[in-house]
């Protein structure tokens, strides 16, 4: 009994951080519309600051934590000004949750060349025992988080309920039309919004961090479990992202505390996808009641841009030649990054299916990659599998994976797609690093096998690379056949205007599985062929960073062409072989690329190339997806 | 008798305290066109949002062809033969006006995914045979230079005829059409009355919403009259006409 109670007060501490995250969720969702990805990493860049200021820097407590909270408001308004404001304007919804994934990485990458990838752990605030009450020990840091939590939620309330800025935030959330009518300046409502949302994000890294070790990329766990949070209790409201942030602490404590730490990843996961369940449109649902014949959403244009008629075929033959030649052009030290590009461009086709085409976005694409790897790579050195066995036993399970997940997400926005698939990479990421008699654990799997089909093998990186090509270039003819016909065509119509495409028979949600399926099976290939090229698979190699990088050099090199992938591929694995020194900086030039490539290059490098090849036969579509904000 | 077309029983549907659709009920005979008309905010949009399920009706009925349609998905209903059209033209953006069109066949393809990626030669052949369909029936009203254009490019009356001929790729049973004539000049509207003459005399059923009344008069069967969600006269176009009610609805909200 002792025990639980002892277990549930440390579920409060843990839920209040996630609370406080969940709170930033919250304002920015309120006033915008927008899920912001980067609000864990708000957390990771208040506690870094507070370790600088305090430790490095010797401030006193008090001062550390407000320099702290002032970096992270600063940062937040100049993130907000630079970026999320105008991308807003004049971005699409779903690309908008990418920018905020960009910009979650670019801080990322950013927090990782300032501090390294070392954990760090912050002193208690103050050096008191814990606290005994009774027969309990209450850590005194958990006052201190019970105090700011508080502090945090009372000036929130009196800013949006006491102040003029308030009532403005306020009728912004309502209706962002009659505000501006109103002559409210919507811009300067979302900058203030998201620039809080930062300090506070900020503030609560400062004070859980003496709990917990943090790093540079801890804070996609804060994101997503803040997420959870705010979506337990109701996104948009200050009670309930509290109330779900300590929920879903306690029930992780409880999960960690009498099953496993392990079971706690996936119960998180698990609420999420029975809460997306439960009130599936309880989220992101207007307010008002929309016409259901009439598009009531703001369309906003992307460009596609495709190589049209004969100027098309050349362009690939010639692509085709280059590729092939390709290792015998290139020093042979870039040999084994020539032969990774070529795998992760398989696994970036796939996705290119399911953005490109039906328009919904994942951030799982190395979730499958690592259940593609594990299979294959456990199945031959365990069992003796032969590799194309193993290869195919991982994409049997990764199509099982998928439709489990996509049966349960599929009738929902694309936002939830989105978030949901960044919830399943974890959770495969957690299964990977944790379950340590299958997969090896954080020390990965060795003694792979090389790649062999009958008495061919493929032991060497030129024959890999050439395995790839010839697989990547059947599986771009294959998709191309399909999607330069009825399958395509649908696919297309659905990311356009599902309603009027349900209108003539294309069933919406069948075709958004099947794309999905298309987009699990080549990662889980692509992961597959990385186990067997390195003769080693380690949890690292195939984690949710991954999924951002593949989603990065897909829209990078073009999205909707099939073969545009392959330029962001290339470009983004081979410029850190190429400039050894840039490989410190990769993660935060990725997050970097993804917001500007969204921002200031829809239509990606192969549009560009399109463009420059020949004006007149590159064709600029545009293609929409939907705004909830209008 | 052959069983009807369509058969409204009852139907009913409210927006908060506004009744659009009241206790709506009549049937449609098979390869026939019926105009229905009223004046704005009669429900005529609303009634085809119930009969297709995009909304769903408080009360009341639809059977299509003798099948009722209640709790069966938009997509399972089109499958059925029933396709609609919208009164704000939904073309797909980021589509040319042939794709768009050709989009409309996904009900007729009988080849799937799968021969698409294997490239067959029976996938490829219907691919050919469907764009030779396709701009046919583009050209036919009159959108040729059109064709490889995109679809939002085009002028709104155009987009309209896109979605009529998008609905007819899927080789309906029954066509629903929200004011296909709304943004059209008159020659253009003298064409799609050919045009949906032609349409019913292939076969498929026709309801369609409208407000130019010489293009009722001269092309329906059967006209309904709707005002405030309730079905004010019923008839062929001459005594409909001449109903005293209709006349006073008209007068009374439009002119
Ligand atoms: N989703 C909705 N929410 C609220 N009111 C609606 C909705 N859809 C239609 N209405 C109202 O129902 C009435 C009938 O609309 P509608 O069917 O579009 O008329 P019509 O097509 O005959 O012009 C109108 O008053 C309209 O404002
Ligand atoms: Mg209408």
């Amino acid at each position: 009994m002792l025990n639980a109670v002892q277990i549930i007060i440390g579920g409060l501490l843990q839920g209040s951080a996630f609370a406080i995250v969940a709170l930033g969720f919250s304002l920015v969702f309120r006033v915008t519309g927008v899920v912001n990805l980067s609000q864990g990493a708000f957390c990771i860049l208040g506690a870094m600051a507070m370790y600088f200021l305090q430790v490095d820097f010797g401030l006193p407590l008090i001062v550390a934590a407000a320099g702290s909270a002032v970096i992270g408001l600063a940062f937040g308004f100049v993130c907000g000004a630079a970026i999320f404001v105008p991308a807003l304007s004049r971005l699409p919804m779903s690309a908008m949750l990418m920018v905020t994934a960009g910009l979650l990485t670019f801080m990322e990458g950013l927090i990782l060349v300032i501090w390294g990838n070392q954990s760090y752990a912050l002193p208690p605030f103050s050096r008191e025992a814990p606290v005994l009450i009774g027969a309990l020990r209450v850590p005194s840091q958990g006052f201190w988080i019970a105090g700011i939590s508080a502090a945090i939620v009372l000036g929130l309330w009196w800013l949006i309920y006491r102040t003029g800025f308030g009532v403005a935030l306020r009728a912004c959330a309502q209706n962002p039309l009659a505000a501006r009518l109103m002559g409210i300046d919507l811009n300067r409502i979302t900058l203030v919004s998201f620039a809080l949302a930062a300090a506070i994000a900020a503030i609560g890294g400062v004070a859980i961090a003496p709990l917990t070790t943090l790093q540079f990329d801890s804070g996609r766990f804060l994101t997503v479990y803040g997420f959870i949070a705010a979506t337990i209790g109701g996104l948009g409201g200050m009670a309930g992202s509290i109330t779900g942030g300590l929920a879903l602490g306690v029930a992780e404590q409880v999960a960690a505390g009498y099953l496993s730490s392990l079971f706690a990843n996936a119960l998180a996961l698990l609420i999420l996808l029975a809460m997306l369940l439960w009130r599936p449109r309880g989220l992101f649902a207007s307010r008002r009641e929309a016409r259901a014949d009439v598009p009531t959403q703001r369309r906003v244009q992307r460009a596609v841009v495709r190589i049209e008629g004969g100027g098309a075929w050349g362009f690939i033959v010639a692509l085709v030649i280059l590729l092939a030649a390709l290792p015998f052009l290139v020093p042979t030290g870039l040999m084994a990054s020539l032969t990774i590009a070529m795998i992760l461009y398989i696994a970036v086709l796939g996705l290119d299916v399911l953005m490109g085409y039906a328009g919904q976005i994942s951030l799982g694409q190395a979730g499958f990659m690592a259940i593609g790897g594990y299979a294959a790579a456990i199945l031959a050195t365990s069992y003796g599998w032969p590799p194309l066995a193993g290869v195919l036993a991982g994409m049997a399970l990764s199509l099982i994976a998928a439709l489990i997940l996509a049966l349960v997400t599929m009738s929902l926005r694309g936002d939830y797609l989105a978030l949901a698939t960044l919830a399943f990479g974890l959770l495969i990421d957690s299964l990977t690093v944790g379950l340590v008699d299958i997969t090896g654990g954080p020390s990965g799997l060795v003694g792979i096998p090389a790649f062999s089909i009958g008495p061919w093998a493929f032991a060497t990186p030129r024959s890999m690379y050439y395995l790839a090509l010839t697989l990547a270039a059947i599986l771009a003819a294959a998709l191309y056949g399909g999607m330069r016909s009825g399958f395509g065509r649908a696919l297309q119509a659905i990311r356009a205007d599902p309603t009027a495409a349900a209108a003539l028979g294309i069933n919406v949600s069948r075709l958004k599985v099947a794309a999905f399926a298309i987009a699990a099976m080549l990662a889980s290939l692509a992961g597959s062929l990385y186990a067997f090229n390195f003769h080693f698979l380690s949890p690292d190699m195939v984690d949710t960073p991954h999924s951002f990088e593949t989603v990065a050099m897909l829209v990078l090199g073009g999205e909707g062409t099939l073969v545009g992938g392959l330029f962001g591929t290339f470009l983004l694995t081979l410029l850190p072989t190429v400039f050894q020194p840039f490989a410190l900086y990769k993660t935060m030039v990725e997050g970097g690329l993804l917001i500007a490539i969204f921002m200031y290059l829809p239509e990606g490098m192969l549009g560009r190339i399109a463009v420059l090849l020949s004006p007149r036969h590159a064709r600029r579509e545009v293609g929409s997806h939907d705004d909830a904000r209008a | 008798m052959t069983t009807p077309a369509l058969e409204i029983s009852g139907l009913a549907k409210s927006f908060g305290a506004l009744r659009a659709v009241a206790d709506v009920s009549f049937t449609v005979a098979p390869s026939s066109v019926t105009a229905l008309i009223g004046p704005n905010g009669a429900g005529k949009t609303t009634l085809f949002n119930l009969i297709t399920n995009l909304d769903s009706a408080a009360a009341g009925e639809v059977r299509f062809l003798g099948r009722p349609l209640t709790g069966m998905k938009p997509d399972a209903i089109a499958a059925l033969g029933l396709i609609r059209t919208f009164q704000t033209a939904r073309v797909f953006p980021g589509m040319t006006a042939r794709e768009n069109v050709l989009a409309g066949a996904h009900l007729a393809m009988r080849s799937g995914g799968w021969q698409q990626m294997l490239w067959l030669g029976a996938a490829r052949r219907e691919e050919r045979m469907l764009a030779r369909r396709a701009d046919d029936l583009i050209d036919l009203v009159g959108l040729s230079a059109f064709r490889q254009a995109p679809a939002t490019d085009l002028p709104m009356g155009a987009q309209k005829l896109i979605e009529v001929v998008r609905a007819l790729m899927a080789r309906p049973k029954m066509l629903l059409l929200d004011e296909p004539a709304a943004g059209l000049n008159d020659r253009e509207t003298a064409e799609l009355a050919a045009l949906l003459r032609g349409i019913r005399d292939i076969g498929i059923t026709i309801m369609v919403i409208e407000h130019n009344m010489s293009l009722v008069m001269s092309l329906a069967d059967e006209v309904v009259v709707l005002d405030a969600g309730s079905v004010i006269a019923r008839g062929p176009p001459g005594t409909v006409r001449a109903d005293r009610r209709v006349i006073e609805a008209y007068v009374g909200a439009d002119a």
